[in-house]
């Protein structure tokens, strides 16, 4: 079934029955949940943990998670924030698992073990290309929230309203974070952007 | 009028470096979208399912004998593991009584004498045993799989199920060493190679070559036989 179909499918059916479905051990609703959402996850896991596999397997957990919880669902409140802490949850996680692995192998790797990256796409465009990784770098040194902000607005593409509700915080404090978060790129990036700092 | 001129220079400038900077998450929001598009969405909801099910089915049957539940049930199912874990008893007080020594006077001096650093010493050698037999057993398997694949089944599938499930259990006896700070690279490649080991697992019949692809790119990606070899090289020099 393709995710079209399955939106409209939930579009008819409620949330909670589909959960309540999938309590009861119907494989099914529990699919048809996972078609409406798994891009939705997959987006928000790649945005934190910046790998594909890393990303398919923190949608794997957040649904294995979702069906062993799905009973405390409380109708009335918002599944997709519900669902999506969830994904955030596990994602900080595994984020947090594999930067101190990554960090143990690249402290224990021999420098001729260690993979080459592969050429910039485009030659002679070294300037954008610093910019990029220096942005990439910056990105990660961020305060936590601010950064699970910034990944959320910018890479997930989620309203603020969304992403209150994902950190549980007010809209207003997601706003003040974005522009912590922004304020201090652009401090640290100003020497490659050409501003003063 | 220059001083507002150059305000307003400045602002626009500070603007356009925002600008650039917010510019960049357009190159991570594209790779977002190439990772998306290379997903086989179509399968996965079962994939999950699947595994939701089966986990729920491991549970169920662990509920039926409430007062059976934990950890010596398991040694009762599991001759091989009971018999394992009685040589690591028997073994462990064979090593203590050996290394107990006379019985030394209660002068405080001498507390020090069975000393806990040799301890930490024998259990990390455990370990480290261990772990280099759990990966040269998940070497084979991973061989296997795929020179089966390569060359037609070799190895029958349901054989191959039944080696990733024994070492599944092993993994779970080995958590608790892995635990050990010095052995965590080790416990890294070990939970990767428990991934695969659980897809495979659940796998009776032959992979189809979708499948099959998966799991090599899973182990290609994490390029896990060369961690391997450099692991058990490690473990094999001393930890």
């Amino acid at each position: 079934m393709s995710d079209v179909s399955a939106v409209r499918e939930a579009g008819a059916a409620d949330i909670a029955s589909l959960l309540e479905r999938t309590q009861a051990g119907d494989g099914e609703a529990f699919k048809t949940i996972i078609r409406l959402h798994q891009q939705k996850v997959f987006v928000l896991a790649y945005s934190i943990v910046r790998d594909r596999e890393d990303a398919l397997d923190v949608v794997q957990e957040t649904f294995l998670r979702l069906y062993q919880k799905a009973g405390r669902y409380r109708p009335g409140h918002s599944f997709q924030a519900w669902l999506m802490q969830m994904a955030k949850n596990i994602s900080i996680d595994h984020y947090r698992k594999h930067l101190k692995k990554r960090r143990e192998w690249e402290t224990a790797t021999p420098l001729e073990e260690i993979p080459v990256p592969a050429a910039p796409a485009r030659e002679g465009d070294s300037a954008s290309s610093d910019l990029r990784a220096a942005f990439s770098r910056c990105v990660e040194t961020l305060a936590e929230r601010q950064r699970m902000v910034f990944v959320m607005r910018h890479y997930s593409e989620l309203q603020f309203h969304e992403i209150s509700e994902t950190m549980r915080i007010s809209v207003g404090t997601a706003k003040s974070l974005h522009f912590k978060a922004v304020q201090n790129l652009r401090k640290r990036l100003a020497p490659i952007l050409g501003v003063e700092p | 009028m220059r001083d507002a001129f150059e305000k307003s220079s400045a602002g626009q400038a500070e603007a356009e470096a925002v600008e650039r900077l917010l510019g960049e998450t357009e190159a991570v929001r594209s790779e977002i979208r190439r990772a998306a598009a290379s997903v086989d969405w179509e399968t996965l909801p079962s994939v999950i399912a699947d595994r939701a099910m089966a986990e729920r089915g491991g549970a169920l049957a662990r509920s039926v004998t409430p007062g059976l539940r934990g950890w010596p049930f398991v040694f009762l199912m599991k001759p091989a593991l009971a018999g394992l874990a009685a040589g690591l008893v028997v073994g462990a007080v064979a090593m203590y009584l050996a290394l107990r020594g006379p019985a030394v006077p209660q002068n405080r001096d001498d507390a020090y004498y069975a000393s806990g650093d040799f301890l930490d010493r024998a259990e990390l050698e455990l370990a480290r045993r261990n772990t280099l037999d759990y990966l040269e057993k998940s070497q084979y398997v991973l061989l296997d799989v795929f020179e089966s694949a390569d060359r037609g089944a070799i190895v029958p599938a349901a054989l191959r199920s039944e080696r990733a499930r024994d070492l599944l259990q092993k993994k779970k006896y080995l958590n608790a060493q892995l635990g050990t700070v010095r052995m965590a690279k080790a416990k890294a490649l070990c939970d990767q190679i428990e991934m695969l080991f659980l897809e495979l697992a659940q796998v009776d019949e032959e992979l189809p070559a979708a499948e099959l692809a998966k799991l090599r790119s899973y182990v290609e990606e994490r390029q896990l036989l060369l961690k391997i070899n450099l692991v058990r090289k490690e473990l094999e020099s001393g930890v």
